[in-house]
């Protein structure tokens, strides 16, 4: 049986008294009186052990604070989320006293609508309102914002009805300046992106020129939109035919996608709705849209 | 002499890491028990005495934390220090096969001293507490073990 060398420092009886002494001291620890060894306990825990027992303090308060931090942050997402909400219902609400305001001035001419988007492929630059046969809609009526033209209904039903915006290829309305000097037809052109769909005054006459800037409004012939609903401003010149027609690209004063409440006209129309937006405040809306 | 002196820094680093790990960290039985691993270590360099007393030194410093059974680390830990430096005179130490059953077995027999010591109102089963986690905690224990001694370079040296 081999042997491992014994420690030099002491004898091996010594070792063995020892051992037996510690041993039976051992023994005695877990009998002791309970004072001594909440002393014992109370001791360790302040001297050799008090380092370790304060990390676990000080990671204990770290987990709370990153608790703390997941709470705050989950607060302030809330919070960032109700703004944006806010902001929307801030925006609605001003679209809103915009309509009240020209619905004022439509008198019952106009009705107020909501506007719904469907938001499916192949519904876009259509629109649904809430408004339909049963409160005097026609097919081909004119929706308008406090801005300007929408569009038109397409498809009355009962108490709803289909219409679709002047992004649509469809879309076509006999325009002017607004002061009467140049009359066309104003059309979409698409372009490659949908961003890219723009509003065109075409075949003016050759010798009219609009300026820049230069507001343009439904001329009320052909009799789908009544004259002077605001369309568009003036931005450039698109395309010069000769010596006889000139067509314009317009700034659009209506954004259709950020449109929720229009109004439509009823089948009681009349043939001229100048008034409606040549008030003060409506050329202010109507500029201010245009500096948008 | 630099064998020795290299032990017990390697003991006083492993005393240390656990308190780190168990108490600083709460890591739970997640953690190795290298208060034992230490002690084993530690046993094999001093006489049956000196081992009787860091076993005790370091059983009480596990019971400064255990309210219920204060002493039953003090007395199993006096006892595995008793054992480890016994074997002294029965094994050179300087198997492979030593050394891994050196770990297994002295860390088992702390779980099982331990369990005896606790008392029968604190004791969990003793198959989950002795025959399973126990013997896990032996693995654990004796992988760390040799890890450590392969990281000083001394694998093959008598233990």
């Amino acid at each position: 049986m081999p042997y491992g060398p014994e420690p030099q420092t002491s004898g091996a009886r010594r070792q063995g008294t020892l051992a037996a002494v510690v041993m039976m001291a051992a023994l005695a620890v877990p009998y002791g009186p309970q004072g001594f060894q909440q002393q014992v306990a109370l001791m360790l825990q302040g001297s050799a052990l008090a380092p370790f027992i304060a990390m676990q303090a000080r990671l204990a308060e770290g987990r709370a604070r990153a608790e703390q931090i997941d709470f705050l942050q989950a607060e302030l997402d809330s919070l960032i989320a109700e703004t944006a909400t806010q902001a929307a219902l801030a925006d609605e609400n001003r679209e809103l006293r915009e309509i009240l305001g020209l619905g004022d001035r439509a008198g019952p001419r106009f009705l107020a609508a909501t506007v719904l988007r469907p938001g499916t492929p192949g519904s876009e630059s259509m629109f649904l309102v809430d408004v339909g046969a049963e409160q005097g809609i026609a097919e081909g009526a004119p929706v308008v914002s406090a801005r300007g033209l929408v569009g038109r209904i397409l498809e009355v039903r009962p108490r709803s009805a289909v219409g679709m915006d002047w992004t649509h290829p469809d879309f076509r309305a006999s325009g002017m300046l607004a002061d009467g000097t140049a009359f066309g037809l104003v059309e979409n052109m698409r372009g490659e992106f949908r961003e890219e769909d723009r509003l065109m005054l075409n075949g003016t006459a050759y010798h009219e020129t609009a300026p820049r800037g230069g507001l343009v409004v439904t001329s009320g012939l052909g009799g789908v939109f009544p004259r002077g609903i605001p369309v568009g401003r003036i931005d450039a010149t698109a395309e010069v035919q000769g010596s006889w027609r000139k067509s314009y690209w317009l700034q659009p004063l209506v954004d259709p996608g950020a449109v929720t409440h229009v109004l439509v006209e009823t089948s009681a129309g009349g043939s001229d709705v100048t008034d409606m937006w040549m008030g003060d405040a409506a050329v202010a809306v109507a500029d201010s849209a245009a500096a948008r | 002499m630099a064998r020795s002196l290299g032990t017990w820094v390697l003991v006083v680093g492993l005393v240390i890491a656990h308190f780190v790990l168990h108490v600083g960290f709460g890591f739970g039985r997640g953690a190795p028990d290298l208060l034992t691993i230490g002690l084993l270590l530690a046993a094999r360099e001093v006489g049956l005495g000196a081992a009787a007393v860091v076993g005790l030194l370091f059983g009480l410093l596990e019971d400064a934390l255990s309210v219920l059974a204060f002493g039953a680390n003090a007395v199993t830990m006096t006892a595995i220090g008793i054992a480890g430096a016994f074997t002294r005179h029965l094994f050179v130490g300087d198997s492979r096969v030593f050394v891994v059953s050196y770990f297994v077995v002295g860390k088992w027999m702390r779980d099982l001293l331990h369990w005896l010591m606790v008392g029968e109102g604190l004791r969990q089963p003793f198959a989950s507490e002795v025959l399973g986690l126990g013997t896990l905690a032996s693995a654990y224990a004796a992988l760390i073990g040799i890890a450590l001694l392969t990281l000083m370079g001394r694998a093959g040296e008598r233990l």
